[in-house]
């Protein structure tokens, strides 16, 4: 007799079929991983049989219990209706729609060139348009960019591109143009968030955090900083690129802390330290291994996270991120095994 | 020393960074009859891989990555000297870009680095690249690989136009096209025919490596 086999999916959203043996070495494997390159301890035998366990639950759809429900918000929100979709609405209609439609518990408004250096050139009309959603709902919404230090290299920003300078062994030069990107950087967030503040903004999100390295780290954690000092009662969400600080200076610090290298359990003490509110973290997607592989992956890295965090720690649980396929449309099977998962072993507070 | 540790000490003359230690390492080598290549590839060359799995983990960061390179020039130059090859250093030619309609080039940027310090020869040509554009730095170069790398779903069918203008070209035989970034995955490449998807800088490495072994 043929071994029974579960649906499951690769991390790149393609079906496969897994015995129950090759879905407990993923499994372990995954979890592995994570032990191995966060230093971090093992997820619990019970917490394994968990992921198993939903991993191979009947059903295309699975869910939480009433009581273990968390909060869900919705980065770059009003972008995702009208350019993803191709839906032609406005920024303030789509916050309505996932306030009354989607359920969405808080969204972001944020510009679908998403990112403080082209924001800032726009920010009074930014903040209008955050302004008239604001008063068509009640859910908390909130402006979002990513710093994405990366616009700030020539030819399309002002400092040299430290992406090109690091091949060519042009270190020193490489290093400064960093330092010099992380005050322009900051400058700007700092720009809109006294926009998005005039009009009464119930968070600045820094989103996408660390994307061009720890130099793009820092400044969300400078400006994050100035922000709650400048306009204490706007709080500042942090959400990351990927699972750890990609090294593009090096030896960039905060807090006496090196932030190269750092992984989600790291990262949330600085953020903490900066004074933020909520921590996105995030764990990349594996696209070559199955989803059992990085789900098991995924949540010995927020487990960690949420055991040391003192601020809400919500995941970020969308396309590449947190076990979710690298795909256009997500499949909801993986989806909400993904929250499932985070939720319950996690003990999540929000997605 | 036994050719075990001389080996050990080129390795770790890249991963510490050390120029003393390489220069040791090589005046030892002769001594221990270990051959000049053998020297590169097992002692030095193997360094300059650890470091490359080292960075993929968060351990190890870029600018280190790339003054560990100057010790791996040095000792492909010394190598070259002792076995009179000018041949050495340079395994293959690589032409990697951003696509043409994207300028996400920190990825792009990080595997040109890592490539380059394992000794292939690296034509970056920056963001924004036209698929006409990968397709004459080829004609130029000679290139046997060819990289691209995008970042938004709506600039990925350039890595598409990549493999047609290729083969328009009478190119596509002649050359191994590696595609990477955030959206892209294995059954992309399947799809528009190209030989390989890269998952991040090391991995592009490693299929490099791999092909000029094979």
């Amino acid at each position: 007799m043929n071994e029974k086999k579960y649906f499951t999916r690769m991390g790149d959203g393609s079906i496969i079929y897994m015995t129950a043996n090759e879905i407990w070495a993923d499994i372990r494997d995954g979890m592995a991983d994570a032990v191995d390159r966060g230093k971090i301890p093992p997820l619990s035998e019970e917490d394994l049989q968990k992921i198993f366990d939903i991993v191979t639950m009947p059903g295309g759809v699975v869910g939480v219990n009433p009581n273990d429900a968390v909060v869900t918000t919705s980065d770059s929100g009003s972008d995702k209706i009208p350019t993803k979709c191709g839906i032609p609405i406005s920024r303030d209609v789509t916050a309505m729609i996932h306030e009354r439609v989607l359920g969405c518990d808080s969204v972001d408004i944020g510009n679908p060139d998403y990112n403080y250096k082209t924001a800032k050139g726009i920010a009074k009309r930014e903040a209008g348009i955050l302004k008239l959603a604001l008063d068509k709902t009640t859910i908390p919404l909130y402006y979002g960019a990513m710093p994405n230090l990366g616009f700030y290299t020539k030819p399309d920003g002002p400092v040299d591109n430290w992406a090109e300078l690091l091949p060519l062994g042009k270190i020193k030069e490489a290093l400064a143009a960093q330092e010099e990107a992380v005050e322009h950087s900051v400058r700007d967030i700092m720009a809109v968030a006294k926009q998005t503040y005039a009009v009464g903004a119930d968070a600045i999100e820094l989103d996408t955090c660390g994307a061009a390295g720890d130099a793009d780290f820092l400044a969300a954690l400078k400006a994050c900083e100035q922000v709650t000092k400048t306009y204490p009662q706007m709080p500042v969400i942090i959400g990351m690129a990927g699972e750890f600080v990609l090294g593009m200076h090096g030896k960039l610090e905060y807090d006496g802390q090196r932030l190269a290298g750092l992984y989600p359990h790291k990262q949330v003490k600085l953020v903490e330290k900066a004074g933020a509110s909520i921590f996105g973290a995030v764990v990349n997607t594996n696209c070559s291994e199955s989803f059992p592989w990085n789900i098991s992956r995924v949540c010995t890295f927020i487990k960690a996270t949420v055991d040391v965090a003192n601020i809400p720690v919500h995941a970020d649980v969308g396309m590449g991120v947190c076990g979710i396929p690298m795909c256009e449309n997500v499949p909801a099977d993986v989806v909400t095994r993904a929250d499932k998962c985070l939720i319950e072993i996690c003990r999540l507070d929000g997605l | 020393m036994t050719k075990e540790e001389v080996l050990k000490m080129a390795f770790d003359s890249v991963v510490e960074c050390d120029e003393d230690m390489a220069n040791e390492a090589l005046a030892q080598g002769d001594e221990a009859g270990i051959p000049p290549l053998k020297l590169l590839t097992e002692g030095f060359g193997a360094g300059i891989k650890h470091l490359g799995d080292l960075f993929g983990r968060g351990e190890v960061f870029l600018p280190e990555l790339m003054f560990s390179t100057e010790i791996m020039k040095l000792a492909a130059n010394a190598v070259e000297a002792k076995i009179g090859s000018s041949n050495v250093q340079s395994k293959a030619k690589m032409v990697i870009g951003t696509v043409e309609g994207d300028v996400h080039d920190i990825g792009k940027g990080i595997v040109a680095a890592l490539v380059k310090s394992n000794g292939i020869e690296v034509f970056d040509l920056g963001r924004e690249v036209s698929a006409d554009a990968f397709i004459q730095k080829v004609k130029e170069t000679g290139a046997g690989f060819v990289g691209s790398s995008a970042l938004l779903t709506t600039t990925m069918t350039v890595q598409k136009e990549i493999e047609k203008k290729l083969e328009e070209a009478g190119l596509r035989d002649k050359v191994k096209t590696i595609i990477g970034g955030a959206p892209v995955t294995k059954r992309w490449a399947d799809r528009i025919g190209a030989d390989c998807y890269c998952e991040d800088a090391s991995d592009t490495v490693d299929y490099v490596l791999a092909q000029l072994e094979a």
